[in-house]
């Protein structure tokens, strides 16, 4: 058991706290809140360059090789930097979580067109499950793909996807799941095939972006298929697979979501610390308040257990994936104990030190207010909102006989 | 092939110190250890010349066993090779023991084009270390430099920066270039990439007996000076603040002036 | 060599916490526990210590220093072919210290056609000048000045010498030591004797945070490069006799390893000092760009040079050589003015010396107001025009 991170892990985070310094200010974050979407390319860019953005992708497909522990780190340094949460959406969970996903089961012809420019922060990459119809149930969804001759006709919508805008103005596309068989009774997610949709694809007819309470900088929107002809080797791995596909991707998503959110924690904590060691208030500094102090210990204390749930989980992917160590199910277990807890931790921290700080906490003089508005996203939904992980996890601990659903 | 040597030092990160308020001295401890800024710009400059004309860059530093780390963040920016000069006799060198360490390493190291260091460091600011290590490996030397414009037959070309202003300069090679950072100059962040190439290269740890020379030079008992004391600064006297209207702040500073004499 | 004497030792760890090392000191069963594999013996744990418990073993001075007798001063010349206003200070300072020493106060001049020069050394009290005047020496170059000091040094075995901290001060003082294998300190703001005779050197170092003393007890001469503008100049009522000695030197051109091609300052207004000056007005961020000629107007009205803080350089605002702090100049001006520098520590550490400093700053929490002894929370572009206006309005 060796809980310390090496020397490369401490070079690394250094590289990343001294990039975001440097461009990701707190600054920049309040000016990109205030402006909304698109989001600025140059973040995409600059963590290109820096190798970790789809870090974790094999180098000759345009990655650097990284494992998940160290690419939570940079997920957890960028929560840091932007604790509204907005960079660790649009850079971490869709563009680097899910482009692992994507990645691995990309056709050459996928990896050419849309993951190696992913990979230099030229184009953007998503993902497009959610219908109108639901989210949460994954497989509850409505559109369909048919086969003509080497080509297959899509049909369907998809709302609540992040990146729509910032994908038009880029270039780029979807992982689209669609239903290519009958639906299965009692086993709906059969049938379900993915496939690399380009945004600028004809029939792809793009939303109205949504006014979303917070994270402001990324656009939420949707986009109808209407007929929308792609090539067979657009189609992701093998046909009526998608839906395992889709899980995979979402474990990867949702464990940067968790360490990207244990930064942002510690973010809103820091700056909370600081003001609440200067303010004074009857004569004594805030922080000499019981009442406050105690909060703060709790919260502190959840933070690093938290840290702790978000590095073993990264660790505990990379044995699936080196040595095939722990069972997916096991792994997504703890996954969805980070993707959980940890976003609901960080907004819990926000709206404490807006407490603490009062009228100037709730203005935008501080972090705290567009933290706080940004990381509901992730308890709200994100790959998955708050209850949907505690299925997962009660279905773990108790078995398949106790799903609440069937 | 090009041979470029950058000295560098690890030094406490002097924006990072804070004072005890008690006792009014400084507290080192768990200041975090950076490379000196200065290093880190010559490091820059020698591997922009070896981007352009190809070659090795070799970081180099002398210093206790955790000076390693400054040799580390060299190799992740991009340097090829790394020596780090350490025994418990190098301890308490002054700068003449410290250059003579550097050059008895740096002559067994073979032939070589450009030695880099940086002007100085921060946290003793001496600038000393480049102009003796120049001496004493019988080189010329060239100071207070901010660009190696060109390396050509006749030598290297650089701007150099003087008391009132700017001249270009030429030395024979090889030579030694103390560098000073540009106001534009932002270090190079390493990217993962060369962070993971990183811990592939090597760090050759040298000691004394490695690096041969006279035992009465180095470290402490080499050191022709030596530090009696270190105490705090005199504190300087607290100020006062004032906050009126744009005139009367105004009138204050005439009078400031007039009672210093600066005006009649 | 480093050593903790236990019955001294209380284990406050105060030693521990002025340590420069993490890894060093250890305070074990309340004793400080020294690790010679990582003590860099860098003596300020000694300092630290309440108890005098700690201890770093020298060797014994062995030389005979007997012969080595003076005080030398480099006579350093401008661009302009002057001397520089700091070789007077320093030859202010070597006079007190030749008094209590009772040797002789003497001036070295290397240069090309600078035999005039001695004439203004007289007012200093300047005992012995010796002379190198050959065309070789003019402009400065290091290998040239290195070999003619150096010989000049083992011919006349002086006991101190006494550079000016300057670039050319700086590039040549460590050379020389170098090639004559002795002790040097850079940057000296005092510079005191001894109970035993020898040159206490005080310097600044850790930006300005920490004072050392500094001695050099075996090699000679003494050498110590002093900032400028840090000691007052003084003439005497009454000229000296100065004895010129002219040495001889033959430099081989060939040995002259580099050379200047061409100055690159072109404008009167990058060639200033600011090590040198008495009143420097600088500006900061917060001093809008139409307000800089009020810095100019200043300056000139008052004698002063124009400095400012990184930030205007970064921009493009402001040339380099204008600029105050860690890397740009350490100044030490009697007047400061800082117009809408807030202060950051990088700056500071190139202003601790200015006698006085006047700060106008929005922030009343600007760093720049801990160093100021007047701090004036306000806007700059609306103070400075006022002060330029009532400057304007008493020289009429």
């Amino acid at each position: 058991m060796d809980f310390s991170i090496n020397d490369e892990h401490k070079l690394i985070k250094e590289s990343i706290r001294e990039w975001c310094e440097r461009y990701l200010t707190i600054e920049r974050v309040r000016e990109m809140d205030i402006k909304g979407h698109p989001f600025p390319d140059f973040i995409p860019k600059g963590l290109a360059e820096l190798g970790v953005l789809l870090g974790t992708l094999p180098e000759e497909d345009g990655g650097s090789g990284l494992d998940w522990f160290t690419q939570a780190l940079v997920a957890e340094e960028i929560g840091y930097a932007d604790p509204t949460g907005t960079t660790l959406a649009a850079c971490m969970a869709v563009m680097t979580g899910w482009g692992y996903t994507i990645n691995k089961y990309a056709t050459p012809r996928i990896k050419e067109e849309a993951v190696k420019p992913a990979t230099k922060g030229e184009k953007f990459i998503g993902v497009a499950t959610t219908e109108p119809g639901g989210g949460s149930d994954v497989a509850a969804f409505r559109s369909t793909g048919k086969k003509e001759g080497n080509e297959w006709i899509l049909n369907g919508e998809k709302t609540f996807i992040s990146g729509v805008e910032e994908a038009l103005k880029w270039g780029g596309g979807y992982w689209v799941n669609v239903r290519t068989g009958p639906v299965v009774e009692g086993a709906h997610h059969k049938n379900m095939t993915a496939f690399y949709v380009p945004i600028d694809a004809k029939g792809v007819e793009p939303g109205e972006p949504y006014r979303d309470a917070g994270r402001n900088a990324l656009s939420t929107s949707g986009f109808r298929m209407e007929n929308v002809r792609v090539p067979a080797d657009y189609m992701f791995g093998q046909e009526g697979k998608g839906f395992y596909y889709t899980m995979e991707g979402f474990d990867n998503a949702r464990l940067l979501i968790a360490a990207g959110t244990v930064g942002a924690t510690n973010r809103i904590l820091d700056e909370a610390m600081a003001y609440i060691k200067e303010r004074k208030v009857f004569g004594r500094p805030l922080a000499k308040f019981e009442g406050i102090q105690f909060e703060l210990v709790e919260l502190y204390h959840e933070l690093e257990a938290m840290r702790l749930v978000a590095y073993k989980t990264a660790w505990m992917q990379d044995q699936r994936y080196q040595k095939k160590m722990f069972k997916p199910t096991e792994v997504a277990k703890w996954i969805s104990m980070g993707k959980w807890k940890a976003p609901q931790l960080a907004v819990a921290a926000a709206s404490k030190a807006m407490h603490w700080l009062g009228a100037a906490g709730y203005s935008d003089e501080y972090l705290f207010e567009m933290a706080w508005r940004g990381l509901m996203s992730y308890c709200v939904g994100a790959e998955g909102g708050a209850n949907i992980q505690k299925l997962v996890i009660g279905r773990e601990i108790l078995g398949k006989d106790f799903i609440p659903y069937k | 092939m090009t041979r470029l040597i950058v000295c560098v030092k690890q030094v406490p990160d002097t924006s990072e110190v804070e004072m005890d308020k008690k006792t009014g001295t400084i507290i080192r401890e768990g200041v975090p250890s950076i490379l000196n800024p200065f290093c880190e710009f010559a490091l820059h400059e020698a591997l922009r010349l070896k981007d352009k004309m190809g070659g090795t860059v070799c970081a180099i530093t002398m210093g206790p066993p955790q000076a390693e780390d400054a040799l580390k963040k060299c190799l992740a920016i991009g340097a090829d090779e790394a020596i780090l000069l350490t025994d418990p006799a190098f301890a308490g060198s002054d700068t003449y023991a410290t250059a003579y360490t550097l050059a008895q390493a740096i002559k067994r190291m073979g032939e070589f084009d450009l030695v880099f260091c940086g002007q100085q460091a921060i946290d003793g600011d001496t600038a000393q270390v480049g102009p003796e290590l120049a001496r004493l490996l019988d080189i010329p030397q060239l100071t207070y430099i901010e660009s190696i414009e060109q390396i050509e037959a006749g030598g290297a070309l650089c701007k150099q920066e003087t008391d009132s202003g700017y001249q270009r300069v030429r030395s024979r090679i090889p030579a030694l270039i103390a560098c000073l950072p540009t106001p534009d100059f932002e270090p190079r962040i390493p990217n993962v990439r060369d962070v993971m190439k990183a811990k592939r290269k090597t760090i050759s740890t040298w000691n004394k007996e490695d690096i041969g020379g006279a035992a009465a030079v180095f470290g402490l008992v080499g050191s022709p000076t030596q530090v009696i004391k270190v105490y705090s600064p005199p504190k300087r006297e607290q100020g006062i603040l004032i906050q009126v209207s744009p005139g009367e702040a105004a009138a204050k500073i005439v009078d400031i002036l007039k009672g210093r004499g600066v005006i009649g | 060599m480093i050593g903790v004497n236990e019955e001294k030792c209380t284990g406050c760890g105060l030693c521990l916490k002025s340590c420069p090392e993490s890894k060093a000191i250890t305070i074990e069963n309340k004793i400080a526990v020294i690790d010679p594999d990582h003590c860099i013996l860098c003596g300020v744990c000694v300092s630290a210590c309440p108890e005098k418990a700690i201890t770093i073993k020298r060797k014994a001075q062995t030389k005979d220093n007997s012969a080595f007798k003076d005080l030398w001063v480099f006579a350093e010349q401008g661009t302009d072919g002057k001397l520089k206003p700091v070789v007077f200070e320093l030859i202010s300072k070597g006079r007190e210290l030749t008094a209590q020493l009772k040797e002789k106060l003497c001036v070295v001049l290397i240069g090309n056609k600078v035999n005039h020069l001695v004439e203004e050394l007289a007012d200093y009290g300047v005992e012995v000048v010796y002379i190198v005047d050959n065309s070789l020496c003019g402009p400065y170059s290091t290998d040239a000045f290195t070999t003619v000091l150096s010989i000049l040094i083992s011919r006349y075995k002086p006991n101190i010498l006494l550079l000016g901290a300057t670039h050319v001060g700086r590039d040549l003082a460590p050379s020389v030591a170098a090639n004559l294998g002795l002790g040097l300190t850079a940057d000296c703001t005092d510079l005191s004797i001894n109970e035993d005779g020898l040159l206490l050197q005080t310097r600044p170092a850790f930006g300005g945070n920490v004072m050392a003393d500094i001695i050099c007890p075996d090699t000679r001469p003494q050498m110590a490069t002093v900032r400028p503008n840090v000691m007052g100049a003084t003439g005497l009522a009454k000229p000296s006799d100065i004895r010129v000695v002219k040495e001889e030197i033959t430099i081989n051109k060939k040995s002259i390893r580099t050379e200047i091609l061409a100055s690159l300052t072109d404008s009167k207004v990058e060639s200033i000092d600011l090590e040198e000056a008495r009143i420097i007005i600088a500006g900061g961020r917060g001093l809008l760009k139409d307000n800089y000629y009020l810095l100019e107007e200043l300056a000139e009205s008052l004698s002063g040079v124009v400095g400012c803080s990184r930030p205007l350089v970064e921009k493009g605002l402001m040339p380099k050589s204008r600029q105050v702090g860690q890397s740009g100049k350490t100044v030490s001006p009697d007047l400061y003015i800082a117009c809408g520098i807030s202060g950051a520590i990088q700056h500071l550490v190139g202003i601790t010396n200015a006698r006085f400093i006047i700060a106008i700053n929005k922030d009343p929490e600007a760093p720049i107001f801990s160093l100021a002894d007047i701090g004036i929370v306000g806007d700059v572009n609306l103070i400075l025009p006022k002060v330029w206006e009532s400057i304007k309005e008493s020289r009429k």
